[in-house]
């Protein structure tokens, strides 16, 4: 039935064009099913050729594969609209329309081949997972996002929330976790620094990606231990190996709130000499003072960061080269109004509702604060022989945190907290040659080396430790089915040195864990397709777990720790939905993770008497937690210039062992976008205006009696976008950007804000954008 | 074929510093450095015309955890008036770090405040003064009332500036507490 509606509206659409065409080309008529499509396959990172794709168009019968130089050729195609699906096991199925159709007036004088032929380059990305559920930012997108920090840009992609120390602190948090059971790969290499820390946000400028992705849910199997809950990449621009002029860009963006200013630039070229070398310099300022909210300004809440950073490459065919350097250095201030030394001064606080220091904007830093350093060097070098690639990852990471108390006659200059540690990881990876044309894989060894200084008030013992990982990911694609299997071990050794009065104390933990992952996609036809996904991860714990003893200022309790811990383990079911059309595109994906040994802090009845007062007493304690969610996103084109956006997503995690909830998970929430696509207004082309809400309930699954006051309660935030392009010459373009967040300016509090207690969230929020490519 | 040998011995070199460079950098591991520790909280009441002084201690000697802390109970007579000077000591420190001076010397941020409860157990009036003629409450006099029995709650306050402006006003709101503490008080005939 179906079949025969479709060639009955292609024959009348045939025959509809052909009766336009008529008088005009009276020699094309006959030609209409003889249009052909080629184009080339290239790897987005990389820009080689990927050999071996499967091109197909949907609704015919006609294949091709791509040759050794990435083309392929489709010919005696009739006229019209198209879908062109590419397939590369490794890489992402990209589905492309095309239209075969000419406007006759214009080609006229084109020979008959140009008019029936389009070119379509397809770029194709390397994925980490076909089968687990992720989500990206570029483009557009991650334009929007700049000038923001790393968390906050997150926040856009469906199921990523953030842990917030304050207006100036937050990290990622993936499907309820984050800090130390998520990874972030920044530029392909494990970032190390303090991520057990809640109040320690990621030491990356968010400038130097060019895309920014989240894999969620369990990926043990090719990032190692720790990436339970999911993994960040961070992932910069492909050198310029093969453009010829020298290029780069400018961004500018000032926010009204804090007076935030922030410049970041990038030069990029090549070598004219030498062939296949490229290199590129990139830097960023950003200075900002006291953060408003709708009711009063938030005392010391400014922020500096400088970041630099530098890559210089060597690409050909058969094998590369890159160098990467880069440093990060921020100044954060924190909220002065969040300093209590008792448990009382939390109480008066919350008791006041609102902060007893009161300020007006300033930009000074003052105590407390974090001085921040993380300086990155990599070295990355490839072979490829005979279908084959060998690579190989080195890289030295040095992260020192220097935290400053407000606290104390004494600590006139010195931090009351330094930490120092020094990160050496390398990887080596050999992909392997297709088998039967079908199966791809790749089989890695990577190790890690790490040594960490504490200095100053007791809380983690210095330590040292090493890793060691073996893993074995296969992919085989067949017709509509597409599997993935993998399976990997992880050694850890953890020495830990620590004084017991003035006697120095050394402790050795071993922990080692199997990982292991399959998943399979059903590409049922070219609207649906059906992705499952069942992966393991672990994590041992880490050191604060293992060791801490004292008050955690700012959180009001006394934390100890256990040295009898063991590794949590992540056992992670996750399916998706995923449904395109040509103006709807909707995706629902279910996830149950269930984590043995979930280490968390539980209260102890008694609370820890101390020369401050009574502390809560809270010990890390292990159980079993599953976290089960749903995100759904959709994206709806409901005319040429209307587009609507929508995310929705809601997790709920429970304690199994105690039988309660657990604290600190993300409400759920809803998003909405409205979007209309102005084109071009006077010289600005594309430009488009959007808006948006953010309706996030309160967190009602909370254990009773576990917080010093309850959740907050939900609230709704708008939000407005106005953007487009402004086109200087053919290599020249500014795209301009304005934001307003929080548009009504409303009070509200955040569950995960850790400072929830002592303030609201910022207020109105507007903000420029320009961005100069050149 | 050139470029090749010599990206390979580049990536080589490289490696071998990256190596050698990460193996240089070894430090022996050095203890904890509390340096704003305060372990002890003395109380001396001197009564008004005689010079033995009576010392009440809170303790607390290895610090946050571990071992409970210890506190004497306060023993002053009926309807007189007495000299009190407090102290603050960090004692895991040999020879003990006195911390008193620290805190008179930055007198325009910090404040003690002693308050009893009930109220009627003694008035308590602080005779020292800091720059901006704010009590520091270091030193002072107390009155006793009447036999009763209850608390006396030991706060040292610190009230830095914020933004660079002096926010201490002479009352307990602004800052935050560095000493919190609790002694039994008996006011005996």
């Amino acid at each position: 039935m179906k079949n025969s509606q479709r060639v009955v509206r292609l024959f009348i659409s045939l025959l509809f064009i052909g009766l336009l065409d008529f008088n005009k080309v009276h020699a094309q008529n006959t030609a209409d099913c003889d249009c052909f499509v080629k184009g080339v396959v290239k790897d987005r990172e990389t820009n080689l050729p990927i050999v071996g794709a499967v091109l197909t168009i949907k609704n015919t019968s006609k294949v091709a594969t791509t040759d050794t130089e990435g083309h392929y050729k489709f010919d005696r195609l009739c006229q019209g609209n198209y879908v062109l699906e590419c397939k590369i096991i490794g890489y992402k199925t990209t589905r492309t329309p095309i239209e075969l159709q000419h406007s006759a007036e214009e080609n006229l004088n084109l020979s008959e081949d140009e008019v029936h032929l389009q070119d379509v380059e397809i770029v194709a990305r390397r994925v980490t997972s076909l089968t687990q559920p992720s989500g990206s930012l570029q483009n557009q997108s991650l334009e929007q996002t700049r000038g923001q920090t790393l968390a906050e840009a997150l926040q856009k992609i469906v199921g990523v929330t953030m842990l917030q120390t304050g207006a100036s602190i937050a990290k990622p948090v993936i499907h309820g976790l984050h800090s130390n059971r998520i990874l972030i790969i920044n530029n392909g290499i494990r970032q190390e620094g303090q991520q057990w820390g809640s109040e320690h946000a990621p030491e990356i400028d968010p400038f130097i990606a060019k895309r920014l992705s989240v894999v969620k849910g369990a990926a043990g199997v090719r990032y190692g231990s720790d990436a339970i809950g999911g993994v960040i990449l961070v992932e910069p621009a492909e050198l310029p190996y093969t453009t010829s002029s020298l290029r780069g860009e400018l961004n500018t963006v000032g926010f009204t709130n804090g007076r935030t200013g922030v410049l970041s630039g990038t030069i990029e070229g090549r070598l004219n000499k030498w062939k296949g070398f490229g290199w590129r310099v990139q830097g960023t300022l950003k200075n900002g003072g006291n953060i408003r909210t709708p009711d009063y300004f938030l005392a010391n809440t400014g922020v500096r960061e400088q970041n630099f950073s530098a890559a210089a490459g060597y690409r050909s065919l058969k094998l590369g080269a890159e160098v990467f350097y880069s440093q990060f250095h921020t100044n954060l201030g924190i909220f002065s109004g969040s300093h209590i030394g008792s448990t009382s001064d939390l109480l008066n606080v919350i008791q006041n509702g609102e902060p007893f220091i009161k300020a007006d904007f300033n930009r000074a830093i003052e105590r407390p604060n974090q001085l921040v350093n993380h300086d990155l060097l990599k070295i990355k070098a490839y072979r490829q022989f005979s279908g084959h690639r060998l690579s190989l990852t080195l890289g030295r990471q040095y992260n020192q945190r220097a935290e400053y108390d407000l606290h104390g006659p004494q600590a006139a200059l010195k931090p009351a907290l330094l930490f120092r540690i020094t990160t050496l990881t390398g990887d080596v990876v050999w992909e392997h040659k297709p088998i039967a044309k079908e199966i791809t894989g790749q089989i890695g060894f990577s190790g890690l080396h790490q040594y960490n200084f504490t200095d100053g008030r007791p809380l983690i013992p210095d330590f040292e430790q090493s890793n060691a990982g073996a893993f074995v990911i296969e992919r085989w694609i067949r017709q509509k089915w597409e599997w993935e299997a993998g399976l990997r071990y992880d050694m850890r050794w953890l020495q830990v040195y620590r004084f017991i009065g003035q006697t120095l104390d050394q402790q050795n933990h071993q922990f080692n864990s199997w990982s292991g992952t399959v998943g399979c996609v059903f590409n049922a036809n070219s609207h649906l397709s059906v992705r499952a996904n069942f992966g393991t991860g672990w994590r041992p714990p880490s050191v604060n777990e293992l060791y801490s003893k004292g008050v955690h200022h700012g959180a009001a309790a006394y934390e100890e720790g256990d040295e009898t811990l063991r590794p949590e383990t992540a056992y992670n079911f996750m399916g998706t939905v995923e449904y395109t059309s040509e103006r709807f595109r909707a995706e629902i994906g279910l996830y149950h993770n269930f984590i043995q040994n979930f280490i968390y802090l539980k209260p102890q009845s008694e609370p820890i008497l101390t020369i401050r007062g009574a502390f809560p007493y809270f010990k890390y304690v292990q159980t079993n937690a599953t976290f089960s969610g749903a995100d759904l996103t959709s994206e709806w084109n409901i005319t040429q210039r209307w587009e609507h956006t929508a995310k929705i997503s809601y997790l709920r995690a429970y304690d199994q062992a105690g039988g309660d909830y657990l604290v600190a998970i993300p409400a759920n929430r809803v998003e909405n976008g409205l979007r209309f696509k102005i084109g071009k207004v006077i010289h600005s082309h594309d430009s488009f205006i959007s808006i948006g809400h953010l309706w996030v309930d309160q967190q009602k699954r909370v254990p009773p009696n576990s917080d010093f006051m309850p959740p907050p309660s939900a609230y709704h935030l708008w939000s407005i976008q106005v953007g487009g392009d402004i086109i200087l010459t053919e290599k020249q373009k500014i795209t301009w950007g304005i934001t307003g967040q929080n548009l009504l300016d409303t009070a509200y509090r955040d569950y995960l804000n850790r400072f929830r207690y002592y303030s609201l969230e910022q207020g109105r929020n507007f903000s420029v954008r320009l961005k100069w490519i050149f | 074929m050139k470029p090749t040998h010599s990206l390979l011995t580049l990536t080589l070199a490289l490696t071998i510093t990256a190596v050698i460079w990460s193996c240089g950098t070894n430090e022996a591991p050095a203890p904890e450095d509390e340096n704003e520790l305060i372990t002890t909280v003395r109380l001396t009441f001197t009564e008004n015309g005689t010079t033995a002084p009576l010392k009440f201690e809170w303790k607390d000697l290895d610090g946050d955890g571990g071992n409970a802390p210890t506190t004497s109970r306060i023993t002053l007579k009926a309807s007189r008036s007495y000299k009190v000077d407090v102290e603050f000591l960090d004692e895991s420190k040999t020879p003990t770090d006195n911390i008193t001076d620290e805190v008179r010397e930055e007198g325009d941020e910090h404040l003690v405040v002693l308050t009893p409860t009930p109220s009627s157990l003694f008035t308590y009036m602080a005779t020292d003064k800091d720059s901006r003629n704010f009590p520091i409450g270091l030193s002072g006099t107390v009155a006793t009332g009447s036999i009763n029995q209850g608390s006396l709650r030991v706060q040292l306050r610190h009230q830095p500036p914020v933004n660079g402006q002096p926010v201490k006003n002479g009352t307990v709101a602004p800052g935050s507490d560095d000493v919190n503490i609790t002694f039994d008080v008996v006011v005996a005939p």
